[in-house]
Formats: structure tokens, C-alpha cells, sequence
């Protein structure tokens, strides 16, 4: 049923509608306007179709019709990504939304394993996943419940639950791909076709690593296969203040490198505590910097010694025990946490990794460049939080808030600088993209960068897949 | 083209983040919220630009003017059923981006612009001058009733409503069955016309005055303190929009749901179904997220003996909208019918008997959903199924309230200053083993206990028993905010709190709950 009607200009509009019918091709102009940002500012070309596939052949019968004609083909998943990756750099691209497909395929409890289409989402895994007695190691991002497992995983995504399970890429077992050709491979121990998936590291190289990250370059992920863990029930949750973030940065690594936690999230200064918990700390004049951290284990004891052991070590630090309102918080707005934020304005995110102990590096630039800009005095607020990610290593989502568009333009000046910094003080991002693209192009190896083309060039001779993405365009 | 009225709400297109949760979001389980989904429309037709993301994107490309007014923009600006499903499910700003009023908006400059769609310029002429959408005569409104004498004056108004009149028949006929049974002194205006709510939610509002102060005269000719309806369109029209456009009304306006709950309560009416049965609720969209309207219904089906109410995945605040709305139904017939067959299906999975509505639209579009999914479904509006079950002779008597509830209800009247900060009408929901009832913040340092479930809290809280013992033997609100905090961080087996957020933290922390929250020591 249409009830836009397509412009039925784009050249392959009509092959399209073979394959997957009338009522899921689109090239109005209308329908594009929707698919023209993702929840970043930044802009790129317009998809001038859009297709909603629900099955693996379709999506191959696509691949083969964009490469035969050499048309751009770009996949996208839930599309609220803030880093602009889903968006096409070259006019007449036919762009997948894939998020009809989001089927869980199978839930195989002997290897621990889901198999889920591409397009699911996180919090959907997450259900279908509770009713059966299972939990995700990574959880999702923290925009969790629009953004799907494929997308996060061609991205490498990080958020809910890095601190024990490493970023989204971490907990990938094997995908399903469909090359440029249309051909389809299945990685990990599905090179073996009578083999189940069970692992990721077997007989040959790891070709789910090509794939991961790949910001749709390489492939079109078409099935995801995920380590699940069994439910567990009982949390312990505990919130730390200290009067320097460097007492708070020391605390949070050596917490972090214990592994204990499901979820560990530093605060870098009281402005970001307050922009997150409005109040939180106003009975802690003293306190500067905190974190909040939630253990997750299958025992009660066990989750509780946990923190103790925990608690021990922010007060070895110098910490005062907050309680654990915010962690609670923090842990029951799954997937909730990041929206009420707009609520202070467009965000502008520098969103990278970086080692723990250079995070207080990091943020005396940014309190530089805050007051450089009189952010505050302007009415734009921030947020510098850290989440710790597997084994030692954290986030640095140091995020500023325009409160409108008169603001937008002071605001990016700042954001720049800020950027600038990530990169100066050795942050590298972890998704790429038309926010980061241009600078970490500066600081790559030239001989990384050819592998990358070499491989790309050979799983992809006619470039349709996402062209131009890693060359620094828009 | 001038964009007026769309301009108006340019702040909420600039905040709106696109995080998609409006779009494709499941928080059942992962933030405790019955949101799956939420836009039914988008379920059905599949793309963005049908979601509240897309349609915000839409309209900035309009304001830009990257995007004209064509004949494909006037189709989907009347794609949106304004279910409201999308603002509670969004978390940006406190109200949640207000994708209703910004679509009615936009109509609304459509149609100052000269675009509209034929259908509603011949549904505002046949309001006109019949006083109905449908063309009907007006003379025959109240034929529906037969040939029955109605008083001039009487205690009570039935507001009928035009679809009710005119093509959903049944619920006028047995409302009025009901109310006699009651023995309620109401009566029905000869000369009731059109709401108006169809050409607000198309963006006519030109006939909305006239209409509104028709009706008004003629329900104080008839002296009546209070307005029912069983309509929920009617309803929200009363309730919101009458208000907002500046008239004024001295009655009480109560949809069918609230004054069966009063006539039950009151034990002047009960009811039971002669087996077991298992019914399923779908809440209208204006009498729900429009008018919050949530528990009096269920407490009316609850009320049947013999009846068990099972729960839809997606309900209250979050129910799928059943496609009726928004000028949806009469515009684009299809569409309807099928986000009304995926209604259908939703309660289907709960494997109840009956799915009960609450007002004519949905009836009918639920109706109509069903047939076009061939799904054999039994679909009752309220007071139809009501009417089937009405007990003879002896009224139920109430339960005896749980003696814990009774004891905290006291405690908390005799302590108000445990909510001193929260602001006016900041309400708390409070649960022991089952048992409801709400705190409503007053002004001044009041507060009113009613021993029932808000229709609208904003949080809700869940205690043990022993836990409210405890708390009940405090002489003291710092020695109470104490020992719930404690209670809150540190629980044990026997003695804990709960609580669920009903409200975003950006709305919460704006009534006032970060000093709660900081006496009780949370923060």
C-alpha cells in the first residue's frame, strides 16, 4: 500500500521492485527526507532509494543488480548512530534499511549462541532473550533501543555492559555476509556448511574481524551470531565520589581491571554529574569527580563481596561512598539514559577510547576549551563520562549541549577544538565516520590504510558498497 | 507557503535527537515500559518518514524549504492517527517532542493555504449543517432511542456523540440501559451537535467555537452538573480541547468508564458473567494518552464477577492505537483497517475471549480490523459488554480494605511534610501485596490519600510489608525519609522498596522530586 507514490526516476527503481515488491521500494522525495540524517548533525548525500528487505535473498539479488550496473549501495540499521555512518557520500545510492529483518534465527543453548538477523535491535534481543532464561555479554549502545545488532557491529559500537564483555564487535561469534557480488559467506566455524556456529577462532584467519568495523565497506551483514550468558539475578550497585579526578581515574582503573563490573561509568567533573543526576552531589560541595558501578552475578554473596571489594578500593582512593541511587538509575533507564540529555540541547559528542589513566589529560583541555568558549555563561552544558571498557580501557564521551540554534555555531567552534584534542591527547575513535574521518586520516599509517584498500579492492572490484567512506569526503 | 502555525513549535523539531526510540522501540524489558513499536502507523507502512523521526525531519525540510507542499506531503500529513504514542515513549524533553500538535499544526496550515484533502471539506460542511459528519439528518439523531420522551432538565447529561447517534449504534443503547438501571436522573440534549474533534484533528478548527458554544448553552439550559459520554473523541474534545479554546463550563465532564466506577463504588450497579471468562482492554487513544484515562475502565471490567482481565503486551500509555484517529480511518480506509488488524492480533496473543473497547471509533475500526484479517475475535465496547452481565438484586458489597493500606493511607494524611518540594499535582502511586492507592501533591503543602491506582502517577512505589510497618512507626518525616532510603539501598528479604518511573527524569525533576529523593537520601 503506498500511499507516498515513488518518483520512479532512479534507474533502478523498476529491478528493485521486482525483487522485493512495490510497497518496499521507495524514491520519493519525500520518503528520503527521512533517511537524510542520522541523530547527528552532520549531513552527507540523500539516498535517492530506499529498500526494505526482508529476506537474504532479496538482499543478494540487490547486491548483484547494484554491482552489474556499478550503483552505490549502502546498508543501514536502526540509523541513530551520531557519527554520521550511515549516511551515502555519492549521489543515486540505493541505501538498505534493514530493519525488517530482525527475526532471532536461533537460540542454540548448547554453545551458548544466538543467531539474530541483522536489523534487530538491542532491547528486542534483550526480551526475546529474558523470556528464555538468557543474557547478552554487551548489551547494545546506549541508543539501544532503535540501533540493531548489525549496524553496531560494522561500527563497533561501545556502551551498556563494555565494562565486563569489551565493545559490540567483542562478543561476535560469526556473521552472515553478502559480498558485493552477491555471494554469501558465514565467518567463524561456519566455513564448515555442516558444521553448527559454536566459535569464531577456528581452522582458518578470523574473517569476522575483516568485517567488523567495516562501516558497511566490505559487506552486507545479513545474520549476527552472539555469545549469551545465562540470566543472572542479582545486582549490587555502588556510587563513589572523590575530590580530583585523578583520585577518581586511579580508582575506576584499578576497579576496572579487576573485571568485576557489568557497567562502570566515571563522571569527570560535578558540571556532568549535574547535566546527568540534576542534585545529585549538592550535599558533596567536596566532591569533583565520581563513578558508578553495577555488578551483575548469578549469586547473592558473590555479587556483594564484589562490591565491598569495590567500595575497599574507592576508599583506599580517597572515595566517599555515595550509595547507589545513580548506579540504580543508571542500570534501570537501560537504553534511556542519553535521551533526556536533549533535553538541554543538540548534542555534539567527541565519543573515542583511551587508556584510563589519560583521561585527566583529556579534561584539562576540555575544561580549557569550556571556558575558552564561556560555554556555561552561553547556556551550553556538558557531559564527560568514561565508561570502562573490557580489561583497562575507558570511553571519553565528552558531549556538548546547543540549546538552540542560535547557539549552534558557538557550540561547533568549541566542538572542533574539542575534537582537536581527542586526537592530540592519543584518543582514538572507536566508530568513524563524517565525525572523525578527516583527522584520524591524518594521523593513520599510510600502509594501514592501503591493506585496507587492497582488501577492499578485492572483496569489492566495482566499489559500490558505501563509496568513499575512509577517504575523508563531506 | 506559510508555515504559522508549524512555527510555533520550531524548539521541539530542533530538540528532537532522532534516537528512533519513537520509531523501533522495545523497552519491556530492558527499562520496564510496555513500549514496543510505538507507532502503528510505521508498523504498517514500513517507512521512516511514517514515524515521529522521519515526519520531524519532513517538517524541517519544509521550514528549509528543501521540501514544497505536493499532493504526496498532504497524504502523509494525514497518515498521522495523532495517536500520542510516540510523545510518551519519547524521552527528550519533558513532554516527550509533541508530534500531535505539531501534525495538527501543520493541517492547519495546509488548509489556510487552501490544501486539503476533499473528504474533510465535505465532513466540515456536512458539520455545517447538519450538525453531524456523516450527512445524516439531525432531526433523526436521537432516533437511536426510539420514540422516548426526554426531560428538559435532569441532574445528568448523556453526550451522545455523533458515531455513536449514527452508526455505533449499540453503545448509545445500552449506555442509556445503564443508566437506567442505575437509576440516574439524566437526560440526552434534543439539540446536541458535533463535538467538533474531526475537524480539530484535521486542522478545520473554523466551526470549533460555534460548536462548542452550542452545546454548552444547551447542556445549561438543561441544569445538568454533570456531562457523559461514551465517546472517547468527545471526551478528550471536552476535556482538552474546549478548555484550551478558551470556553468555559461549570459541569463535571465524565466519560462512561469514570461514571460506571462511581455508580459501582456506590453499589448502584454490579455485575457477573454466569462462566468464567477472560477478557483484554485496548485503551483509546483520547480517552488514554489524551485525557489519562487508564484504571477507572479496568476497574469497571474488574468488577465483573467471574471476569479476568488479562493485559495486552502493549497497554496504558503505550497501547498501539487501533488506526481510527486522526482523520486516519475516513482518509486512507486501508490503512486503518490493517494497524486495526494488528491490534486485533495483539489481543489475540493474550488468548482473552473478548477484546473490550471504550469508544465508537475504535469499536468500529477494530471491528473492521478484524474482518480484514478474518480474525473471529469478539469485539465489545464497554458498555455493551456491561449490559450483558448486569446483576440482579443485590449489589456487590465492597471488599474489606487491606488493613496495611489502611494504616499507611492514615499515616500519610497525618504527615504531609513527607512530600514537601514536589510540586502541584505531583502524584504517587503506592502498591502493598496487590493493594493501590495515590498520594495527589495539592497546593500549599496539601495532599489529598485516594485509596485507589492513580490513573496517572508519576512514580510508583512498591513496598513490603514489613517495610511499611516500619516506616508507619516513625514519628517524623526525617526519621520516615531516612529509613526509606535505607530501605531503598540497602534492602533486605523482608524489608524493601521498589519503584518504576512512570515519567521521564527531565518531567520528574521538574515537579519537584530531586528534593524528595535528596530527604530520603538518595541523592
Amino acid at each position: 500500500m503506498s500511499i507516498i507514490k515513488s518518483s520512479q526516476t532512479h534507474p533502478l527503481y523498476k529491478d528493485l521492485v521486482k525483487i522485493v515488491g512495490e510497497d518496499r521500494v521507495s524514491d520519493s522525495r519525500v520518503v528520503m527526507s527521512a533517511y537524510s540524517k542520522d541523530a547527528c548533525h552532520l549531513t552527507a548525500e540523500r539516498p535517492e532509494v530506499v529498500v526494505m528487505p526482508e529476506t537474504l535473498d532479496e538482499i543478494k539479488s540487490i547486491a548483484k543488480i547494484c554491482n552489474s550496473t556499478k550503483t552505490p549501495l549502502v546498508p543501514a540499521g536502526g540509523r541513530n548512530g551520531i557519527c554520521g555512518a550511515c549516511l551515502p557520500r555519492i549521489e543515486g545510492a540505493v541505501m538498505l534499511d534493514m530493519v525488517k529483518m530482525d527475526e532471532i534465527v536461533e537460540i542454540n543453548e548448547d554453545v551458548m549462541t544466538v543467531t539474530v538477523e541483522a536489523g534487530l535491535r538491542w532491547a528486542e534481543l534483550i526480551h526475546r532473550l529474558d523470556e528464555k532464561g538468557y543474557k547478552l555479554g554487551f548489551r547494545g549502545p546506549y541508543g539501544g533501543n532503535a540501533g540493531t545488532v548489525g549496524g553496531s557491529v560494522s561500527i563497533n559500537s561501545i556502551g551498556y555492559a563494555a565494562s565486563k564483555f569489551g565493545p559490540s564487535t567483542e562478543g561476535v561469534v560469526s556473521l552472515e555476509v553478502v559480498l558485493a557480488n552477491g555471494d554469501v559467506i558465514t565467518t567463524g566455524s561456519g566455513w564448515n556448511k555442516d558444521a553448527p556456529i559454536f566459535a569464531r577462532y577456528t581452522t582458518y584467519n578470523d574473517i569476522t574481524g575483516l568485517f567488523l568495523g567495516d562501516h558497511g565497506t566490505l559487506g552486507v551483514k545479513t545474520k549476527v551470531t552472539l555469545k549469551i550468558y545465562p540470566k543472572a539475578d542479582y545486582f549490587t550497585y555502588g556510587d563513589f565520589g572523590f575530590t580530583s579526578l585523578e583520585d577518581a581515574s586511579q580508582a575506576f582503573l584499578e576497579v576496572q581491571k579487576l573485571g568485576f563490573t557489568e557497567e562502570l561509568n566515571l563522571l569527570a567533573d560535578r558540571q556532568s554529574t549535574d547535566t546527568f543526576f540534576p542534585g545529585f552531589l549538592d550535599k558533596h560541595p567536596e566532591i569533583k569527580s565520581m563513578f558508578a558501578s553495577v555488578v551483575q552475578e548469578v549469586d547473592a554473596q558473590l555479587a556483594q563481596r564484589k562490591m565491598e571489594i569495590i567500595r575497599e578500593i574507592a576508599l583506599k582512593h580517597g572515595g566517599k561512598d555515595l550509595g547507589n541511587f545513580a548506579s540504580q538509575m543508571h542500570w534501570s533507564e537501560l537504553f534511556n539514559l542519553v535521551q533526556p540529555l536533549y533535553n538541554n540541547g543538540f548534542w555534539l559528542n567527541t565519543c573515542h577510547l583511551r587508556p584510563i589513566p589519560k583521561i585527566p589529560a583529556l579534561m584539562d583541555r576540555m575544561w580549557a576549551i569550556f571556558e575558552k568558549y564561556q560555554l556555561l555563561e552561553n547556556g551550553i552544558k556538558w557531559i564527560a563520562s568514561c565508561l570502562g571498557a573490557e580489561r583497562a580501557y575507558a570511553t571519553g564521551w565528552v558531549t556538548i549541549f546547543a540549546p538552540n540554534k542560535e547557539k549552534m555555531e558557538l557550540a561547533l567552534k568549541a566542538w572542533n577544538e574539542m575534537l582537536d584534542s581527542v586526537i592530540e591527547t592519543k584518543g582514538c575513535p572507536y566508530w568513524n565516520g563524517l565525525l572523525w574521518e578527516k583527522r584520524a586520516l591524518k594521523q593513520t599509517d599510510q600502509k594501514f590504510l592501503d591493506t585496507y584498500w587492497t582488501v577492499k579492492k578485492a572483496l569489492d572490484p566495482e566499489n559500490i558498497l558505501s563509496p568513499h567512506v575512509f577517504e575523508g569526503g563531506f | 507557503m506559510e508555515y504559522n502555525n508549524l512555527s510555533e513549535y520550531e524548539q521541539d523539531l530542533f530538540l528532537c535527537g532522532r534516537c528512533g526510540d519513537c520509531s523501533l522501540a522495545d523497552k519491556i524489558v530492558a527499562s520496564g515500559r510496555d513500549v514496543f513499536h510505538p507507532c502503528s502507523v510505521k508498523n504498517v507502512l514500513g517507512f521512516e518518514v511514517f514515524a515521529c523521526r522521519g515526519r520531524i525531519m519532513v517538517l524541517n525540510d519544509l521550514l528549509t524549504g528543501e521540501l514544497e507542499v505536493d499532493d504526496d506531503i498532504i497524504n502523509w500529513a494525514y497518515t498521522c492517527t495523532t495517536c500520542r504514542n510516540c510523545q510518551e515513549t519519547c524521552t527528550a524533553t519533558a513532554d516527550g517532542i509533541r508530534l500531535p500538535e505539531i501534525m495538527e499544526a501543520f493541517r492547519k496550515d495546509l488548509v489556510e493555504a487552501g490544501y486539503q484533502l476533499e473528504k474533510h471539506e465535505k465532513i466540515e460542511k456536512s458539520i455545517n449543517e447538519l450538525g453531524n459528519p456523516y450527512k445524516e439528518q439531525h432531526d433523526k439523531r436521537l432516533e437511536v432511542f426510539g420514540d422516548r420522551e426526554w426531560p428538559e432538565k435532569a441532574d445528568v447529561v448523556y453526550f451522545v456523540g455523533c458515531t455513536s447517534a449514527y452508526r455505533e449504534k449499540e453503545i448509545a443503547r445500552t449506555t442509556v440501559d445503564l443508566l437506567d438501571r442505575s437509576g440516574v436522573n439524566y437526560t440526552v440534549l434534543e439539540d446536541e451537535r458535533c463535538c467538533g474533534s474531526v475537524l480539530l484533528r484535521v486542522g478545520r478548527t473554523d466551526a470549533f467555537a460555534a460548536l462548542s458554544q452550542h452545546n454548552i448553552e444547551k447542556i445549561k439550559e438543561s441544569g445538568a452538573k454533570t456531562v457523559v459520554t461514551s465517546c472517547a473523541g468527545c471526551y478528550r474534545t471536552w476535556k482538552v480541547d474546549v478548555v484550551e479554546q478558551g470556553h468555559e463550563y461549570d459541569f463535571e465532564i465524565l466519560h462512561i468508564t469514570e461514571y460506571l466506577d462511581k455508580l459501582i463504588q456506590d453499589e448502584k450497579l454490579s455485575f457477573e458473567a454466569p462462566e468464567p471468562i477472560k477478557v483484554t482492554y485496548h485503551d483509546p487513544c483520547h480517552l488514554g494518552r489524551h485525557a489519562e484515562v487508564y484504571e477507572a475502565p479496568r476497574r469497571v471490567i474488574q468488577a465483573v464477577e467471574n471476569v479476568e482481565l488479562v493485559e495486552m503486551e502493549t497497554n496504558k500509555r503505550y497501547a498501539h492505537c487501533c488506526g481510527s484517529g486522526g482523520g486516519v480511518k475516513s482518509s486512507f480506509g486501508e490503512l486503518a483497517n490493517k494497524i486495526a488488524a494488528d491490534r486485533v492480533h495483539e489481543a489475540e496473543d493474550t488468548k482473552a475471549e473478548i477484546l473490550v473497547t471504550a469508544c465508537p471509533f475504535c469499536h468500529k475500526g477494530l471491528v473492521d480490523g478484524a474482518k480484514h484479517s478474518a480474525s473471529s475475535m469478539k469485539i465489545l465496547d464497554l458498555p455493551e459488554f456491561l449490559m450483558a452481565y448486569v446483576k440482579e438484586g443485590k449489589k456487590k458489597s465492597k471488599a474489606a480494605e487491606h488493613p496495611l493500606k489502611t494504616k499507611f493511607m492514615k499515616y500519610l494524611r497525618k504527615h504531609p511534610l513527607i512530600f514537601d518540594g514536589l510540586k502541584k499535582d505531583a502524584i504517587i502511586d503506592y502498591e502493598i501485596e496487590g493493594e493501590r492507592f495515590h498520594v495527589h501533591v495539592l497546593d500549599k503543602g496539601e495532599i489529598e490519600v485516594v485509596p485507589r491506582r492513580s490513573e496517572n502517577p508519576d512514580v510508583e512505589l512498591i513496598f513490603s510489608p514489613a517495610a511499611v510497618e516500619k516506616l508507619t512507626s516513625f514519628k517524623n518525616e526525617e526519621e520516615y525519609a531516612a529509613q526509606f532510603g535505607l530501605f531503598f539501598k540497602e534492602p533486605t528479604e523482608e524489608e524493601w522498596i521498589k519503584f518504576n518511573l512512570r515519567r521521564n527524569i527531565v518531567k520528574l525533576l521538574m515537579k519537584g522530586y530531586r528534593k524528595f529523593a535528596q530527604k530520603a537520601g538518595l541523592i
